[in-house]
C-alpha cells in the first residue's frame, strides 16, 4: 500500500511540475517523474501479484531511455534555434 | 440545303454585326445588313421560281427539322425580305448618329432570320423557334433605347404579354402531338383528311394555337402591348410591329387552315375576336396624340380585319390583306418617322400641323398611306378590305353581322386615317420647328413602298377581273367551299364599300379640318386616349394582385433567409467560443489534459 501511496505522491509532484514550470527541461523532468511514478506502481503491484509487473516496468525503462534521447534532442534543437527553452514562447502553431 | 440560305444569311449578319458592329464605321453595318436581306430576298425569289423547295434534317427524336417553301410561305418570305429590305435601307438614314448603330442592325438581322425560320417552318416546333426568336428580337428592339426606364418597361410588357400567347401555342402543340404523334404541318394536314378522331380535343388544340396568334398579333384581349411597343425606333415599328411580326398570327392560322377549316366553331370565335379587335383598334385610334400610337392602333384594327377574313374561311383574303397592309402600314410608319426626323424628335400631333408645304416628298407618302389605309378606291387597301367584306358573305363561316361590322369599321378607319393626316400635314403650324425633308436614303424606300401601296391591290381584283393571288396560294391552303356571289351583288358591294370609304374620308377631312365636333366627342376622345382603360383594368385585376403575391412571397423568402442567417450566426458564435480555448500556451493544454483525465477517471469511477 505504501508503494502505491509513494507512487501517487510522485505522480502528483510530476503533474504539479508540468503545470508550473516554464522551462522545457524542467517540464521534461517532471514528465520523467510521472513516468517513474507509474514504474513504481507497477513494481508495487508485482510484489503483490507476481512478476509480470516487473517485466512491464523494465520494458518501460528501456523505452523511456529512447524517449529521453528524442525529447532531449528536441529541446536542444529548439534551444539552438531560439536561444530559449521557455514553453510559453512556443505558440507558433496556434491558429 | 439552298432553303437554309435565306435564314442563314441574315443570321450571319447578326453574328458579324453583333461581334464587330461596334468597330465598323457608320454606314457599313447598315449597308451590310441591308445587303444580306436583299440577298435573302433574291435567293427566295430564285427558289420560288424554281417551284418551291423542301429541306429536312434529323433533329429531335420524332421531330425532324423541316422547312418548306410553298406559295404560302413564299409570299410571306417575299413580304418579309422585300419590305424588310426597304425598311433596312430607310434605317441606314434614320438611325444615323445613334451610338447603338451596329447593335440596331444586328438585332434587325436577327429578326429577319427568325421571321424566316417562322415562315419557312414545316413543323410546329421549328415554327416555335422562329416564333420565340422574333419575340426576342421585338423585345430587344422595343427596349433599344434601354436607358429610358419607360422604354425598358414597354419591352418587358411586350415580352410578358406575348408569353401568355406562347403558352397557348405550346399547349396546342402538346395536344396535337398527343392526338397524332407528329408535329409536321404537312403530316398533320394528311392526318386530318377524313373524319376527325376527337373533335372536341382538336378544337381545344385549335383554340390554344389561336391563343398564340392572339398574343403575337395583338388581338383582344392581349392587344395591350402593341401601342407601348412604339417605344422602339420608328423602323422597328414599321418592320416588326406593322408589316411582318404581328402578321405571324395570321400566318399561323393560314398555315393551319386545314385544322381551322375543319373546326367551324373555332373559326367563328376567330372571326368574332377579329371583328372585336378591329373595332377596338379603330375606336382607340381617335384619341391618341402620339403620331406613332395612332398608326399602332390602326395596326391592331387592321390585324383584326385579317383575323376576320381568316375566321370566315377566306385564308387567301387574309394573306392578301397581310400583303397590302405590309406596304401601306410600313409606308405610314416610315412617313411618320420622316416627320419625326423632320421635327427633331417631336412625336405629339398637337404640336405638328401645316407640314404640307415643308415636306414635299413625305407629304405624298403620307397621303398615299393614309388613303390606302382609309380604303380610297383603286388603292391597295381598298381592294383587300373589299375582298374581306365580300368574303364575310361568300365564305361558309361568315354572316351578314360580320359584313355590317366590317363596314362600320371601314368608316371608322377612313375617319381616323384622315384625322392622322389632317393633324400632321394640314391646318396651321402648331410647333416651333424648322422642318427639313428627309435625305434620299430615307425617301427612296418610301417611294417604292408607296408604289406597292398603290399597286399591290391589283394582284387580286374582284370576280370577273383577273385574280392572280388566289390560284397562286390555293395549293397551300385548305379547301373551303365558298358560295361565290353573283357578279351584280359583288359589284354592288364593291360600290357600297367604295361609297362608304369615300364618305368616311370626306367626313374625316371636314370633321378634323374644321374641328366641328359634336357634343359627345370630347368625352369619347378622352376614353379613346386611354385605350378604353383596358390597361388600368388589367392592372387592377391581374398585374397588381400578382405583384402583391410576389411581394408577399419575397417577404416570406426574406424571413426564411433571415432565419438561416440566424442559424449560421449561432454556429459561428459557438465556433468562435471554442476556438478561444486554443490559446497557444502549452501549460493551459496540459492543465486541460489533466482535467480531462480526472473527468474521465471520475466518470469511470462513478
Amino acid at each position: 500500500m505504501s508503494f502505491l501511496l509513494a507512487s501517487a505522491l510522485l505522480f502528483a509532484l510530476g503533474v504539479y511540475g508540468v503545470l508550473t514550470r516554464r522551462t522545457a527541461i524542467l517540464v521534461f523532468l517532471s514528465i520523467e517523474l510521472m513516468l517513474n511514478a507509474a514504474n513504481l506502481a507497477l513494481v508495487g503491484f508485482a510484489r503483490a501479484h507476481g512478476l509480470e509487473g516487473q517485466v512491464a516496468a523494465l520494458t518501460v525503462i528501456a523505452i523511456a531511455a529512447a524517449e529521453v534521447a528524442v525529447g532531449l534532442g528536441l529541446i536542444v534543437a529548439i534551444f539552438r534555434h531560439r536561444e530559449s527553452t521557455a514553453v510559453d514562447d512556443l505558440s507558433e502553431l496556434r491558429g | 440545303m439552298a432553303l437554309l440560305l435565306p435564314i442563314l444569311l441574315p443570321l450571319l449578319g447578326f453574328a458579324l454585326l453583333g461581334l464587330f458592329g461596334k468597330r465598323m464605321r457608320e454606314p457599313l453595318p447598315g449597308v451590310m445588313a441591308s445587303g444580306l436581306v436583299l440577298a435573302s430576298f433574291l435567293v427566295g425569289v430564285g427558289l420560288l421560281l424554281s417551284g418551291g423547295a423542301r429541306f429536312e434534317a434529323a433533329w429531335l427524336p420524332g421531330i425532324p427539322f423541316s422547312l418548306l417553301l410553298d406559295p404560302l410561305s413564299g409570299l410571306m418570305l417575299l413580304i418579309v425580305t422585300g419590305v424588310g429590305f426597304l425598311i433596312h435601307v430607310y434605317a441606314i438614314g434614320y438611325m444615323g448618329g445613334d451610338p447603338g448603330y451596329g447593335r440596331f442592325f444586328a438585332y434587325f438581322n436577327l429578326f429577319i432570320a427568325m421571321m424566316l425560320a417562322l415562315v419557312l417552318a414545316d413543323s410546329y416546333p421549328v415554327m416555335f423557334i422562329g416564333w420565340e426568336g422574333v419575340g426576342l428580337a421585338s423585345f430587344l428592339l422595343i427596349g433599344f433605347w434601354y436607358k429610358n426606364p419607360q422604354y425598358a418597361d414597354s419591352a418587358r410588357k411586350a415580352f410578358i404579354v406575348n408569353r401568355i400567347g406562347d403558352l397557348g401555342f405550346m399547349l396546342g402543340m402538346a395536344i396535337l402531338w398527343a392526338l397524332y404523334g407528329t408535329l409536321s404541318i404537312s403530316g398533320l394536314r394528311e392526318a386530318l383528311e377524313g373524319p376527325l378522331r376527337n373533335p372536341s380535343l382538336l378544337a381545344l388544340a385549335g383554340l390554344l394555337l389561336f391563343l398564340g396568334a392572339i398574343g403575337k398579333s395583338a388581338q383582344v384581349p392581349l392587344m395591350v402591348w402593341l401601342p407601348d411597343a412604339m417605344a422602339g425606333p420608328t423602323p422597328v415599328s414599321a418592320l416588326i410591329h406593322a408589316a411582318t411580326m404581328v402578321t405571324a398570327g395570321v400566318y399561323l392560322v393560314a398555315r393551319s387552315s386545314f385544322l381551322y377549316s375543319a373546326l367551324p366553331d373555332v373559326s367563328y370565335a376567330i372571326a368574332v375576336i377579329g371583328l372585336l379587335t378591329a373595332f377596338y383598334g379603330a375606336l382607340s385610334a381617335f384619341g391618341q396624340t402620339d403620331i406613332k400610337r395612332i398608326v399602332a392602333y390602326s395596326t391592331i384594327s387592321q390585324l383584326g380585319y385579317m383575323f376576320l377574313a381568316a375566321g370566315v374561311g377566306a385564308y387567301w383574303v387574309a394573306l392578301f390583306h397581310v400583303l397590302t397592309h405590309a406596304f401601306f402600314k410600313a409606308l405610314l410608319f416610315l412617313a411618320s418617322g420622316s416627320v419625326i426626323h423632320a421635327l427633331g424628335g417631336e412625336q405629339d400631333v398637337r404640336r405638328m400641323g401645316g407640314l404640307w408645304k415643308h415636306l414635299p416628298r413625305t407629304r405624298w407618302h403620307a397621303l398615299i398611306g393614309a388613303l390606302a389605309l382609309g380604303g380610297l378606291p383603286f388603292l391597295s387597301g381598298f381592294f383587300s378590305k373589299d375582298a374581306i367584306l365580300a368574303a364575310t358573305l361568300a365564305y361558309p363561316f361568315g354572316g351578314v353581322g360580320f359584313y355590317l361590322g366590317g363596314l362600320l369599321v371601314a368608316v371608322l378607319t377612313a375617319l381616323y386615317a384622315m384625322r392622322w393626316f389632317v393633324l400632321v400635314f394640314l391646318g396651321e403650324e402648331r410647333g416651333h420647328h424648322h422642318p427639313h425633308e428627309a435625305p434620299p436614303v430615307m425617301l427612296w424606300p418610301n417611294h417604292l413602298l408607296a408604289l406597292g401601296a398603290v399597286l399591290s391591290g391589283y394582284l387580286a381584283l374582284p370576280h370577273p377581273l383577273p385574280n392572280l393571288l388566289e390560284p397562286f396560294l390555293k395549293p397551300a391552303l385548305a379547301e373551303v367551299e365558298a358560295h361565290p356571289l353573283a357578279p351584280g351583288a359583288e359589284w354592288g358591294l364593291v360600290a357600297l364599300s367604295a361609297a362608304v370609304a369615300l364618305f368616311g374620308l370626306y367626313l374625316g377631312y371636314t370633321f378634323f379640318q374644321r374641328k366641328a365636333f359634336p357634343a359627345w366627342y370630347p368625352a369619347f376622345e378622352a376614353w379613346s386616349r386611354e385605350g378604353f382603360y383596358v390597361d388600368r383594368v388589367y392592372n387592377a385585376l391581374v398585374v397588381n394582385p400578382l405583384k402583391a403575391l410576389s411581394e408577399a412571397l419575397l417577404y416570406g423568402d426574406q424571413g426564411l433567409l433571415r432565419g438561416y442567417f440566424g442559424l449560421g450566426g449561432l454556429v459561428r458564435g459557438a465556433g468562435g467560443a471554442l476556438a478561444r480555448l486554443q490559446v497557444g500556451y502549452l501549460r493551459v493544454y496540459a492543465l486541460l489534459f489533466v482535467l480531462g483525465v480526472l473527468l474521465v477517471l471520475g466518470v469511470m469511477r462513478w
